[in-house]
């Protein structure tokens, strides 16, 4: 009965969507569209110019600052998150499993105006663990400062290591124990299972997580305006200053910049997709 | 970085010095700026000393007393809430529909519940201020476009979720047998399917909570300081007062934790063969 109706008025069953779909368009596909279509009328119709004049020397250096950010943190929190993973996944204890695969899910969620605050009272200039190092002789500022750029990378890896920890686990309870068997038995030294076995196995997982972390990096603002207020020139503070007014610019420019930062974005979370739920779906 | 090299040591039973190094860091790296915020918020001044200089309650008490404060909280709670209610009832209904009747439609849906991870709340706010700040609609500026917003940024774990928990059961056959003793669809919806996807759906449901009681870009954008949420309340803070805030920062964090934990229970309790922990949100 029901699948036949469900051939017969193919329409029908399309109407259950509606509301999803006019929801979706309404608060996500047309605010986007209307950024678009900003970004990419110029005095003669369709243009790029406005990507180009957009390019002032401030939001140049704000998108060199959150790409290297990005990068940085994305990458060290890749790196450091699957060997702490690879330290869960190995360990006997099933209650240290446990306790930390939970602390990383619970840390991954932190993030934000509490985070960013949390380091200022750890390593800001009168933070606790600065003040235990002048303690023991190492005095840390002036030459770091955690309302910096590198303070900020600090903060970042905070959320983005337990995040990699998540992300990696599945991926590292995949490598079958006969596999490391097989190459220790063909003479193969550790280094060399990890580096010829291993890693290959890996990559596509490490790959995903790296660009998940990257746009988790890219897109966030809270944890930097907390931090440092406009003194880091990022991105998303640059969009959200001219969100405010607090910078004059013209329209056009500021959706071109929008737009140019979604662009990054939606390319690092669709090589995510591509390369860990893709696969994940055919295996 | 040379531990990599390392676990092969791990054949012996004993747990090797490379796991305890990495662990032991991991958990001082995790555990101690929360501990320090939590301590110094009890500290009568801890800026001087390498321990705090006597310990009160008098920078609680303030913080808390406070009407701003309780509105704060309660207006996150609300448009916490809020933004639930809305998500499952687009979401849960559509995904229900799209597994049972439309699965052609599954990539485009998916599609739109998953590109929001791509979309930094900053761009969003714009977009959403550039189309309808010139509507004669109660929409900018209100609590209303604060929650479509909210529904729009968590789409992806509401949809994962509930998704996920469908995919598990046998829909077709439940459907098929409460159909045949005289269920109408929504019937079928409510008393057969939701039961079944419960564990699911809550998952979602404490995902979207704590993301949309956290989030502070599109809040500090859209509405300014008419309607103060509970962590603009906080960024406020951190800009005059260290200790209050402190203790507004441990606040988030035990709300954050508290709602982790319920999805870890949640999720153990589902007795479904656990895909690993790589469901989660991306801070």
């Amino acid at each position: 009965m029901k699948s036949s109706s469900t051939s017969r008025w193919p329409t029908q069953a399309w109407l259950g969507l509606v509301p999803f779909l006019a929801f979706a368009l309404a608060f996500e596909v047309a605010p986007a569209m209307m950024l678009a279509k900003s970004a990419f009328t110029g005095e003669a119709g369709l243009s790029l110019s406005n990507f180009g004049r957009a390019m002032t020397p401030a939001v140049r250096s704000a998108f060199v600052n959150s790409l290297g950010l990005s990068l940085a943190s994305a990458a060290s929190g890749t790196v450091l998150g699957a060997l702490v993973a690879h330290a869960i996944v190995t360990s006997r204890n099933a209650g240290v499993r446990h306790g930390l695969t939970a602390l990383a899910d619970v840390t991954a969620n932190f993030g934000g105006a509490p985070l960013a605050f949390a380091f200022i009272i750890t390593l800001g200039s009168t933070g606790v663990v600065t003040l235990l190092l002048k303690q023991v002789g190492i005095d840390i500022y002036p030459s770091f400062r955690i309302y910096s750029i590198g303070g900020l990378a600090i903060a970042y890896v905070y959320f983005q290591m337990p995040l990699a920890v998540l992300l990696m686990i599945p991926a590292l309870l995949g490598l079958r124990r006969e596999w490391r068997e097989a190459s220790v038995s063909l003479g193969a030294r550790p280094l060399e299972y990890w580096r010829y076995v291993a890693i290959p196995i890996l990559r596509p997982s490490l790959l995903g997580c790296f660009f998940l972390l990257f746009a988790n990096a890219f897109g966030a603002y809270a944890t930097a305006w907390t931090l440092t207020g406009s003194a880091v020139n990022l991105v998303t503070v640059q969009i959200a200053a001219l969100v405010r007014g607090e910078v004059q610019l013209d329209p056009a420019l500021a959706d071109a910049i929008a737009v140019l930062s979604l662009v990054i974005m939606l390319s690092c979370v669709a090589a995510y997709q591509l390369l860990v739920r893709g696969r994940g779906a055919t295996t | 970085m040379s531990s990599l090299a390392i676990p092969s040591a791990e054949l012996p039973s004993r747990a090797p010095l490379w796991r305890v190094v990495v662990i032991g860091l991991f958990l001082v790296f995790m555990i101690v700026p929360v501990l320090a915020t939590a301590l110094f918020s009890f500290s009568v001044r801890w800026d001087r000393t390498i321990w705090p200089e006597g310990f009160t309650f008098e920078w609680w008490v303030k913080v808390t007393s406070k009407t701003a404060f309780r509105n704060a909280l309660l207006s996150s709670l609300f448009v916490s809430a809020a933004t639930v209610a809305v998500s499952l009832a687009l979401v849960a209904p559509t995904v229900y529909w799209l597994h049972t009747r439309l699965p052609r439609a599954k990539p485009l849906v998916e599609a739109l519940a998953i590109l929001p991870f791509g979309v930094p709340g900053v761009v969003l706010a714009l977009g959403l201020i550039r189309l309808y700040s010139s509507v004669p609609l109660p929409i900018i500026n209100t609590a209303n476009i604060l929650v479509a917003s909210y529904v729009v940024i968590t789409l992806p774990f509401m949809y994962r979720s509930v998704m996920n928990a469908l995919e598990a059961v046998d829909t077709r056959t439940l459907s098929e047998a409460a159909q045949s003793l005289g269920a109408n669809h929504v019937l079928v919806f409510l008393k057969v399917i939701l039961p079944n996807i419960g564990a699911g759906v809550i998952n979602g449901s404490l995902l979207v909570f704590s993301a949309a009681f956290a989030e502070f870009a599109l809040a500090n954008l859209l509405i300014g300081t008419r309607f103060k949420t509970f962590p603009m309340y906080l960024v406020e803070f951190t800009r005059f007062d260290a200790r209050q805030a402190s203790a507004l920062a441990f606040i988030s964090f035990v709300f954050a934790w508290a709602i982790s934990l319920a999805i870890l229970w949640v999720v153990g309790r589902g007795r479904r063969p656990s895909k690993g922990a790589g469901q989660t949100k991306p801070a």
